[in-house]
């Protein structure tokens, strides 16, 4: 279920400002309906790039590329394909410390409960546990600015993952 | 008819323009030997996460408009995830090229073969709108092929491969960080935690 899409954005251009500002380049994407919104706003900027592609585990590689490269690339994907990306982020992530921003809607918990999206809610946070990935859910739209300036900082300095759990509020 | 791989990693080594060029290796025999070849510009080798090197190779292309990426990856690497070649396509990235080592053969993992069907790697890339694709024949060839890459990308070349269960095959010679170390001092990084090495 879509739902319907928020009618202020306020949450959304935050996150593309906030983006803009801390000199992210390139946003790799698979969509869902949250995501979307987001993208739609992600798209009005002129100075991000974002990159359509097939599967989440691309997603996080060609942000790597990018920020390997000079330019500074962010990921955008929903929990489900988080959860396909355990393997590429021990190996490439991980292995070689570049830091890398998952910015991940969160389907699944107590905010969205629909069935189909439940059992992996429930299974977001316990992994990114176990493979040791700091996190947050995002505190708002009035705070979701400053909580990924602050993860982005984070990454930086750490050279290793971080992941922000967003909801449809979060955005609007 | 098949190559060598070395055969194919020498012909390329010598077509690599410095200043210009940027190379990515996935994982296996080609990031093996990467260390022991007269390599002029950087490079990248992955010493796991198959299936990863196209699509970071894809951001670093994207990242460096300036720049040409090639980056080798092995057929069955592909195969683990094919639809990176819509995302390239899509993505529409001009100066990267691919080259698939087609051997059909998990060389890394004992040399098992991959599933039994001949896939046209070139005909796929055609159809994810690689301006340019092709299988080559021989080493010779590639110059040619690379000169046609910088004028119309992105490109595919399928490298048919000689599989040789005895190949003598350096093992992984460099550890990640120095990998990373010494592709951030050949590209003269300038942001903070490419600095901090």
């Amino acid at each position: 279920m879509a739902g319907p899409a928020p009618t202020a954005r306020e949450g959304a251009r935050r996150i593309v400002s906030t983006l803009e500002s801390a000199g992210v380049t390139l946003v790799a994407t698979v969509p869902d309906t949250w995501i979307g919104w987001l993208a739609g706003e992600l798209r009005r900027s002129e100075r991000l790039r974002v990159v359509d592609v097939a599967r989440e585990e691309e997603a996080v590689a060609v942000a790597c590329g990018a920020s390997l490269a000079g330019g500074r690339g962010l990921v955008l994907i929903q929990n489900a394909g988080l959860l396909n990306c355990g393997a590429v982020i021990a190996s490439l992530v991980r292995l070689y410390r570049i830091p890398c921003f998952l910015l991940v809607s969160y389907r699944g918990d107590e905010r969205d409960p629909i069935y189909y999206h439940a059992p992996k809610g429930a299974a977001t946070e316990p992994t990114l546990a176990a493979w040791g990935i700091r996190h947050a859910r995002a505190a708002g739209p009035d705070r979701v600015g400053d909580q990924v300036r602050q993860g982005l900082t984070w990454i930086d300095e750490a050279q290793a993952p971080f992941a922000l759990l967003f909801s449809a509020e979060d955005l609007a | 008819m098949t190559t060598l791989r070395r055969a194919w990693l020498y012909g390329l080594v010598a077509e690599l323009e410095p200043g210009r060029d940027l190379l990515v290796a996935g994982l296996g025999a080609n990031a093996r030997y990467l260390p022991h070849l007269p390599i002029r510009v950087p490079n990248f080798a992955l010493c796991d996460a198959m299936g990863a090197a196209i699509p970071l190779a894809l951001g670093m292309a994207l990242a460096r408009p300036d720049r040409h990426v090639v980056v080798l990856e092995g057929d069955g690497s592909l195969l683990m995830n094919l639809g990176t070649l819509a995302s390239v396509g899509a993505a529409r990235a001009a100066n990267l090229t691919v080259l698939i080592f087609e051997n059909r053969h998990y060389e890394s993992s004992g040399g098992q073969p991959l599933p039994a069907v001949d896939v046209d790697f070139a005909a796929v890339a055609r159809a994810a709108r690689f301006p340019t694709a092709d299988r080559l024949d021989g080493a010779v060839a590639l110059g040619a092929a690379l000169r046609k890459a910088r004028e119309a990308g992105p490109a595919l070349f399928v490298l048919p491969t000689a599989y040789d269960a005895g190949e003598a095959i350096p093992p992984y010679s460099e550890r990640p960080d120095e990998i990373r170390l010494k592709w951030n001092r050949a590209l003269g990084k300038e942001s903070s935690w490419q600095r901090n090495g």
